[in-house]
């Protein structure tokens, strides 16, 4: 038996714990491509117009895989960092069930619909027993998972702190979604433009969560999403310690839609640009931003030093 | 000799350059229509400019370009610098207007808002990718009411009571515009109503939570039309300033940028009669499918660029 994991959405915030839980488990898998124009074209002509772009992304990579294995991956998790999560996340196995119906595919899912580590478990639990796991085997790929995970994020936001601490160049607070700044389509133009014209992206998503959590209240009290609330806690962490701040989001994604409005208004001490990513290709206005954008931050420094 | 320096700004619409000489005086300028073929538009513009200065005793020192198409112009006159629309246009409105602090910019496809504050830029918007188009959808509005665009500023003045059209979006303005003409309007209600439009539009979109305050300078080709001049003003409640030169402002400022780079070669304006080719295609190497595009001097290949990884990169000797 293979399994197929998406490389979209969700798989940006557990790449190491499911591959790691798969890998412990023996249990064999296929990952599919970063994304590329062909499967963001074939995503958008599977879903409806109105579906955010990384669920397009997310239907394109589902139709490169369908026919690479024999159950594609596809968790549906209610709760991220005890808050509840945008929509679309519940809403997925439904969608592409119904996308993919004629081509009759077959989905491998846990559900997680409530808080906290143990309700996780029992989710993983359930689906080890599907795949024909014994009890302990799932207990030990799933403590090994969660572990190479953890150490894996906190690795991460340590290597960032180092460098937010030691560069030289222009540092900027890159605000936007895993599944968008991970993403090789969305994400990788403008971490790449922003270092072409000499700055260090900081990313927000890479700050420990619940460290960055634990101080969102200081922009907002009030906010939903367990997501959101991690990207507007870094912010409100780390905005001494940048030159500027960049949102990116995707059109048209809900609550980043509400948030990233919110931000501008209540962040007013730093340069903030906020980029929407829609499947448009060309990089022409990007760039335009992105330039005028770090020549705002240039100016400021020069003015600073006199 | 004294040295000058030149400033190509190539929209969408129109392509604009000037010459400066070492004391940020513009020694000659020209204002053409793009007509979608930049390389082209940027001979004619250079054979202009060439005519201009001659007798002057000037040679032209250093180039820069700005606009959308800076980057292939930039490769085809070998310019020492190649900047965004919105640095150029700040610097060329700071260095005439010391003490602006803000300026509207509207173009044929984007309009700006440029917050300035002792001198610096410290912010600015873009409109998103749905506002765009004021300057080209004024003058096929233009075109539909059977007026000229040159008219179309002075028409509005005449107005005394504008016709309301929504400015939510072009496309609802179009269709409203249409339905209120078949009601009857007035034909200046209906133009001054545009104009009013396209600033409710402008302040609502792009300059959405930014802080206006005066003194405001006014340019881009939207700026020539006195009627949203007008409309600006009777929304903002200040007056506002439109340079005579204000469609030039993104030449000037670049090639006051080309001054202060420092980088000096002798500008030979034999370019012209240089042949340009350029070749786009699309790189076959992965799934990407990069548009690539590949700008020739004489069946030479000078420059290249559009590739999103190394796959795609092309040297060039």
């Amino acid at each position: 038996m293979k399994i197929g994991i998406p490389r979209a959405l969700l798989y940006y915030k557990y790449e190491k714990f499911w591959t790691t839980f798969f890998d412990q488990a023996g249990i064999e898998y296929v990952l599919s491509p970063v994304t590329t124009k062909d499967i963001v074209t074939r995503g958008e002509s599977l879903a409806i117009d109105e579906a955010c772009l990384p669920t397009k992304i997310l239907l394109g990579h589902i139709d490169w895989l369908i026919d690479k294995c024999d159950y594609v991956f596809l968790p549906r998790v209610e709760y991220a960092y005890r808050a509840q999560m945008c929509t679309k996340f519940l809403a997925q196995i439904d969608l592409v069930r119904n996308t993919f119906r004629d081509r009759k595919i077959q989905l491998l899912f846990y559900n997680c619909f409530k808080k906290g580590p143990r309700a996780e478990f029992k989710a993983f639990k359930k689906m080890g027993k599907f795949l024909g796991l014994k009890n302990a085997v799932i207990k030990d790929a799933y403590t090994k998972a969660r572990q190479a995970q953890q150490y894996f994020e906190m690795f991460r936001s340590q290597h960032q702190l180092e460098v937010l601490k030691e560069t030289k160049k222009n540092k900027v607070l890159v605000v936007a979604h895993a599944y968008n700044i991970g993403d090789k389509f969305i994400g990788e133009p403008i971490l790449r433009t922003l270092r072409q014209l000499n700055c260090e992206p900081i990313l927000a998503e890479y700050f420990d969560a619940y460290e960055c959590i634990h101080q969102a209240h200081e922009i907002s009290k009030t906010l939903p999403w367990g997501y959101n609330q991690h990207l507007v806690g870094a912010i409100a962490k780390y905005r001494d310690d940048v030159d500027g701040i960049v949102i990116l989001t995707t059109f048209p994604c809900g609550p980043d839609s509400m948030v990233n409005e919110m931000i501008t208004r209540k962040v007013k001490d730093k340069p903030i640009l906020v980029l929407t990513m829609d499947t448009q290709d060309g990089t022409a206005g990007l760039e335009t931003r992105l330039e005028s954008y770090v020549d705002i931050l240039n100016f400021k420094k020069e003015h600073r030093n006199g | 000799m004294k040295k000058g320096y030149i400033g190509i700004d190539i929209g969408s619409i129109s392509t604009k350059g000037v010459v400066v000489d070492s004391n940020k005086k513009i020694v000659a300028s020209d204002y053409l229509w793009t007509e979608g073929d930049p390389m082209n538009a940027v001979k004619r513009l250079l054979k202009s400019l060439e005519k201009q200065i001659k007798g002057k005793d000037i040679q032209v020192v250093g180039v820069g370009t700005t606009g959308s198409a800076r980057k292939l112009i930039g490769a085809v006159t070998n310019a020492s610098v190649v900047k965004n629309e919105i640095t150029a246009h700040a610097i060329g409105t700071t260095t005439l207007y010391p003490d602006v602090n803000t300026i509207f910019e509207i173009g044929g496809q984007d309009s700006k808002i440029i917050i300035i504050e002792n001198g610096y830029v410290v912010d600015y918007a873009m409109n998103t990718l749905c506002a765009a188009g004021t300057g080209s959808f004024l003058s096929s509005q233009a075109h539909r009411l059977g007026v000229s665009v040159e008219e179309f500023g002075s028409i509005a003045l005449t107005s005394k009571q504008p016709t309301n059209i929504a400015a939510r979006c072009t496309v609802f303005a179009e269709s409203d515009l249409v339905h209120k003409a078949q009601m009857g309007h007035k034909k200046e209600d209906i133009i001054a109503g545009l104009c009013k439009a396209v600033v409710s539009n402008y302040l609502n979109n792009v300059g959405k939570g930014k802080r206006i305050k005066a003194p405001i300078v006014f340019q881009g080709g939207v700026s020539k039309n006195i009627g949203v001049k007008k409309a600006f003003e009777d929304q903002v409640g200040c007056e506002i300033t439109v340079d005579a030169n204000g469609h030039l402002m993104g030449a000037f400022g670049v090639a006051i940028l080309a001054q202060k780079s420092g980088i000096e070669r002798t500008f030979d304006f034999n370019i012209t009669a240089l042949d340009f080719k350029t070749k786009g295609f699309e790189c076959p190497k992965c799934a990407n499918h990069c548009e690539i595009m590949c700008v020739y001097r004489d069946n030479r290949l000078i420059d290249s660029w559009g590739n999103k990884c190394d796959n795609g990169a092309i040297r060039v000797n």
